[in-house]
């Protein structure tokens, strides 16, 4: 945090904002426990729950990392700001090139990947 | 303010305090200490490694012979594998894949990166020591134990990991022996030790800058060591999450990498399948080439420092090299994939990387562009350090420009796996960065231990190796262009007598006999680098300045060697890095905190 | 010697040295899950229709330490809180709060959690013939609709078919050769106590008996949520453990006796068992790691050593407690994702 020399009044806001999340995080926790229910209970197809549960984590994450981590203060410096930013596209490379390529075969055929427990067939014999 | 006044009262205790033998040479926390440890250790695991290539080019030149002398030696410390004193081709494979490891991970990192970024990078830009001096002495601890568990797995029943320095799965995992087991656990030892090393490097360069030494203003070898520690800390964490899982396949008999049908011997494995093989190398190669850049770029900057301060003059274009070195970094992470295009990787991610191999060309060829432009016009010495420095750069180059052919997906499906590879990656970093190495060990020696090594014997020294280096490498890219493949343990003499496509070229496999003599030719060329080494500790020409180079940096402006806090005063930079040769100026070097 | 900017911000970056080299750490471990996220994709990506095997978490328990590690994220920061108001006894109480939330979360999943996955076994069935048996043993006329439910709850795919499926339960007795009265296993049967358990390839025909005594015939499992006294059906047997020298409390189970020889695959949820339970125990083990290292971090700070810190450079002790702080958060930060992604998804 930037102001070491800060008044009892400002850290005293800060508890409340502090308190505030915490309240925050456990309610989003909630909802998605709850949302899987629903999910389960009136069937809602898997990526709209997949992007309903990455949605609230992705809030979740980013009032931790705003709050209590003090980025919301903290981004200014950019030694906190580029490292991170540079860190997340590299994640964020590294995660898109490797699903990327794993998928981009000529005539990849999945078929093979149907073996399990179908009966007695070995995987190379299927071929 | 309240916490200045602590500091005073804490600058006494600490610097009158005795240290005792154990806290000041071995569990040391003084930056030059921890330098000097990483240089020592890693110096003798660079001969290990170079020892191992020896018995492996015998094993190529002579299949199946007796080595003589070592081959009793290796028989009786390994037992069957170098039964009466052969090389076997599990021994081979053990060897070729401990001579990457120890010297990827164990000799040259250490020495480039650790070693001289330790010692010289506090010095340069002017603070007492390292952000977190107990950090870097964990760091170096945990480097040890790498090693010596690396080490230890010669030893242990069926040797070390046999699966190439690359571990790739499922062939590293199906391996009956323990070997790779220790590969791993010694890999995250040694990935630890690289993470603290990166974080208090780049915490170190941001905080402790002296007064006036803005970024602008650091030595271009600060910037290298910069980069290497940033590729270091975001690209060696997928290689310990990789380790993690094989790990797990090796002794929880997951199936991280290990693909569904797998027979193992003829036998279906008994594993759940379901894994991936490429996902262990993506993993790999995500650090994997980030490291060649961590390979080469200390040396790059050792090197300009070596080029400025003997040809006295500026570095030509030192902000345009700044700028390459930082475009090198961040496209070094997004070009991982070009060593896997025989992967049955498709158009598309193939296009993606073959683009971004072509444009990580560019700044590699304006940071050897500005090297070359800087000796034009200078007032050139050729000293040992500056010989190396200046041989380095047609070497990378050659190593670079040879890189061309195999980041193209259609040129690499001929010559991937090759000897032209290895021919390509060997000219990168055993004489580019290793000779930027010696450089700079001649170059600092004198600041190190207060005498220089002997120049007479330095130069006998480099003449040979420049001369053994190319003998060695240069014949390996026509053997690779005939198609002779890499890690065959009897240099192809099976496929000696194949017809046409299948067969290999009668020169390709005489050739192997004298890239072998050229090899032992290169070890006793490194004899007068060791004796003078050891003796000029002690008997070296003693230098009768702090400044002996007539250098700008501000290592050269501390005593010699630097004690214990390095800087009498605290330097206050008043000027650019390599102010040489200023016209007005009273000597030809102005150094960084001369107030004019 | 004194390192610069211990304990003061460097006018320029703005930042003290532990900030900036905690940051960075950070960065790395981004990293480092990264990696493993990236692992977990691709394999789900990758994974056959009846292999990515979830749905067996127990979510209960999971959002209980969820709630526990985010409560233990407010104490942490309330703590520094305390401390830059000049508050030492309530920046104790609250990192004592905080280590306690600690222990309570790896309490959880070494005592409970972890251990019932090692307990639980999956049984998958040479043919549709010896599976549709022992699913009617074990379900009776529910059986058809059990087989859906297990498709659908754990593997995410109402198509699969009764040989992709798994008979999911306790192990609770075992027969051996030349002998038929049946062994009981103690309470349960799992892999530290029990050191006994078999894994096979999907496509191997024959079990492989790893690190369990050779001769076994049969094993006894009492299925999940199968009733105990519904009809027996002609081709299969339940058994009921008799009362014997060692069966003891054991006595009570009931379950399906399965002969050997028409299992294809036995395991239990252990890594081995499925890429998803390797990337599971990987991913929290690591997790885990993380956890406990932070409890022995926020206990150092309240020993003796940092309160005599505190004494003499408060401004310092704060950092300290800022930067165990941030890293806490971090921990915290893996785990909001954990949660999803292992549990219910």
């Amino acid at each position: 945090m930037s102001d070491h020399h800060a008044s009892p009044e400002y850290y005293h806001g800060l508890i409340k904002k502090f308190k505030a999340v915490g309240y925050t995080l456990i309610i989003a926790t909630l909802v998605t426990v709850g949302i899987d229910y629903f999910v389960e209970k009136y069937e809602v197809s898997f990526p709209k729950a997949l992007a309903f549960a990455m949605l609230v984590a992705v809030i979740k994450a980013s009032c931790v990392i705003a709050v209590f981590m003090h980025l919301w203060w903290d981004i200014k410096w950019k030694t906190i700001s580029i490292t991170m930013a540079c860190t997340f596209f590299f994640f964020a490379a590294m995660m898109y090139l490797t699903i990327t390529s794993v998928n981009d075969v000529p005539g990849l055929d999945n078929s093979y990947r149907k073996l399990p427990g179908q009966a007695e067939h070995s995987a190379l014999a299927d071929k | 303010m309240q916490t200045a006044t602590h500091t005073e009262v804490h600058h006494d205790d600490h610097s009158h305090a005795e240290q005792s033998f154990w806290t000041k040479y071995i569990f040391s926390t003084d930056h030059k200490v921890i330098g000097i440890q990483y240089g020592v250790t890693a110096l003798v695991f660079l001969l290990f490694g170079f020892g191992l290539m020896m018995a492996m080019r015998w094993q190529i030149a002579k299949p199946d012979q007796p080595i003589p002398v070592i081959g009793a030696l290796l028989e009786s410390v390994l037992g069957n594998v170098a039964k009466d004193g052969i090389i076997s081709a599990q021994l081979y494979n053990v060897f070729g894949a401990m001579h990457g490891t120890i010297m990827v991970f164990m000799a040259i990192v250490p020495l480039g990166f650790a070693a001289f970024g330790n010692y010289i990078v506090p010095l340069q830009i002017g603070a007492p020591d390292m952000c977190f001096p107990r950090v870097n002495m964990a760091s170096f601890w945990a480097f040890f134990l790498g090693c010596v568990t690396m080490t230890v797995s010669f030893f242990i029943p069926g040797g070390a990991a046999q699966a190439g320095w690359t571990s790739y799965s499922p062939l590293a995992t199906s391996l009956p022996t323990d070997g790779q087991t220790y590969w791993l656990v010694a890999m995250v030892l040694l990935i630890t030790s690289s993470l603290l090393g990166a974080v208090n490097f780049i915490a170190t360069i941001i905080q402790l800058r002296a007064p006036g030494m803005t970024w602008g203003r650091l030595p271009f070898f600060v910037w290298a060591q910069f980069v290497t520690a940033f590729l270091l800390l975001l690209a060696f964490p997928p290689l310990e999450a990789a380790g993690v899982m094989q790990l797990m396949d090796k002794v929880a008999g997951t199936s991280f990498f290990l693909p569904t049908g797998l027979f193992i011997s003829g036998q279906p494995a008994t594993i759940s399948g379901g894994g991936s093989p490429l996902l262990w190398q993506h993993l790999f190669w995500f650090l994997g080439h980030p490291e060649v850049y961590v390979l080469i770029l200390p040396a790059i900057g050792i090197v300009t420092e070596v080029i400025a301060n003997s040809t006295r003059r500026p570095v030509w274009g030192y902000r345009l090299m700044v700028g390459a070195v930082l475009v090198l970094g961040f496209l070094s992470f997004i070009v991982w994939a070009h060593h896997m295009y025989l992967t049955g990787m498709g158009n598309k991610v193939a296009t993606f990387f073959q683009t971004t191999t072509m444009i990580i060309s560019i700044p590699s060829v304006i940071l050897l562009t500005c090297l070359f432009m800087s000796l034009w016009k200078g007032a050139i010495r050729f000293t040992t350090a500056s010989m190396f420095a200046f041989s380095f750069l047609p070497m990378f180059g050659i190593g670079g420009l040879t890189g061309l052919p195999l980041g193209f997906n259609f040129t690499d499906i001929h010559l991937h796996d090759s000897y032209y590879v290895i021919a390509h990656f060997h000219y990168v970093v055993a004489p580019g960065t290793i000779f930027g190495l010696f450089a700079g060990v001649y170059y600092w020696y004198p600041k190190m231990t207060g005498r220089k090594m002997s120049e007479y014997w330095g130069k006998v020294h480099f003449w040979c190796s420049l001369i053994f280096m190319n003998l060695i490498f240069l014949p390996m890219f026509k053997q690779g262009f005939d198609g002779m493949s890499r890690r065959m343990s009897d240099g192809g003499a099976t496929y000696a007598s194949g017809e046409g496509v299948l067969g290999l070229a009668a020169e390709s496999i005489m050739t192997n006999t004298i890239i072998s003599h050229a090899a032992w030719g290169l070890a006793i060329a490194q004899v007068p680098f060791i004796v003078n080494f050891f003796w000029s500790i002690r008997n070296g020409e003693k230098v009768t300045s702090d400044n002996p180079w007539n250098s700008t940096t501000l290592e050269w402006q501390t005593p010699t060697p630097p004690p214990h806090g390095n800087f009498i005063t605290q330097p206050v930079v008043y000027r650019d890095a390599y102010e040489y040769s200023k016209p007005g100026a009273s000597k030809d070097y102005l150094p960084q905190n001369e107030k004019v | 010697m004194e390192i610069p900017y211990n304990s003061t911000q460097r006018p320029d970056t703005g930042l003290y040295n532990a900030k900036v080299g905690i940051w960075l750490f950070l960065a790395s471990e981004v990293m480092l899950f990264g990696a493993l996220f990236s692992a977990y994709v691709l394999l789900r990506v990758g994974a056959s229709p009846g292999t990515w095997s979830m749905g067996l978490m127990n979510i209960p328990v999971g959002t209980f330490n969820t709630v526990i590690l985010i409560l233990s994220s407010v104490t942490v920061v309330m703590a520094w809180a305390s401390l830059k108001l000049g508050d030492f006894k309530a920046y104790k109480k609250y990192q004592i709060a905080t280590i306690l939330c600690a222990a309570a979360f790896v309490l959880v999943k070494w005592s409970y959690e972890w251990p019932a996955k090692f307990t639980h076994y999956d049984v998958t069935f040479k043919d549709a013939t010896a599976a549709k048996d022992y699913f009617v043993a074990a379900y009776g006329d529910n059986h058809s609709k059990q087989v859906t439910k297990i498709a659908k709850d754990r593997y995410n795919d109402p198509e699969l078919q009764i040989t992709q499926v798994p008979l999911s339960g306790h192990i609770v007795g075992y027969k051996v050769k030349g002998d038929t009265h049946v062994h009981d296993v103690g309470k349960v049967m799992n892999i530290w106590n029990g050191a006994w358990f078999w894994r096979i390839n999907w496509q191997d025909t024959n079990m492989v008996a790893l690190n369990c005594p050779k001769d076994i015939t049969a094993v006894i499992l009492h299925a999940d949520g199968a009733d105990d006294d519904h009809a027996k059906p002609q081709h299969a047997k339940t058994a009921s453990l008799s009362t014997d020298a060692h069966s003891g409390a054991g006595s009570k189970h009931h379950g399906v006796e399965i002969p050997v020889s028409r299992i294809k695959r036995l395991s239990s949820l252990e890594p081995a068992h499925s890429p998803f339970f390797a990337i599971y125990f990987t991913l929290t083990g690591l997790h885990a790691l993380h956890v406990l290292g932070g409890i022995v971090v926020l206990s150092y700070n309240l020993l003796p050593i940092g309160t005599r810190l505190w004494l003499k450079d408060p401004d310092r002790f704060a950092n300290r407690i800022e930067t165990t702080g941030l890293f806490w958060h971090f921990v915290d930060l893996v785990w909001i994702f954990l949660f999803p992604i292992l549990y219910l998804l």
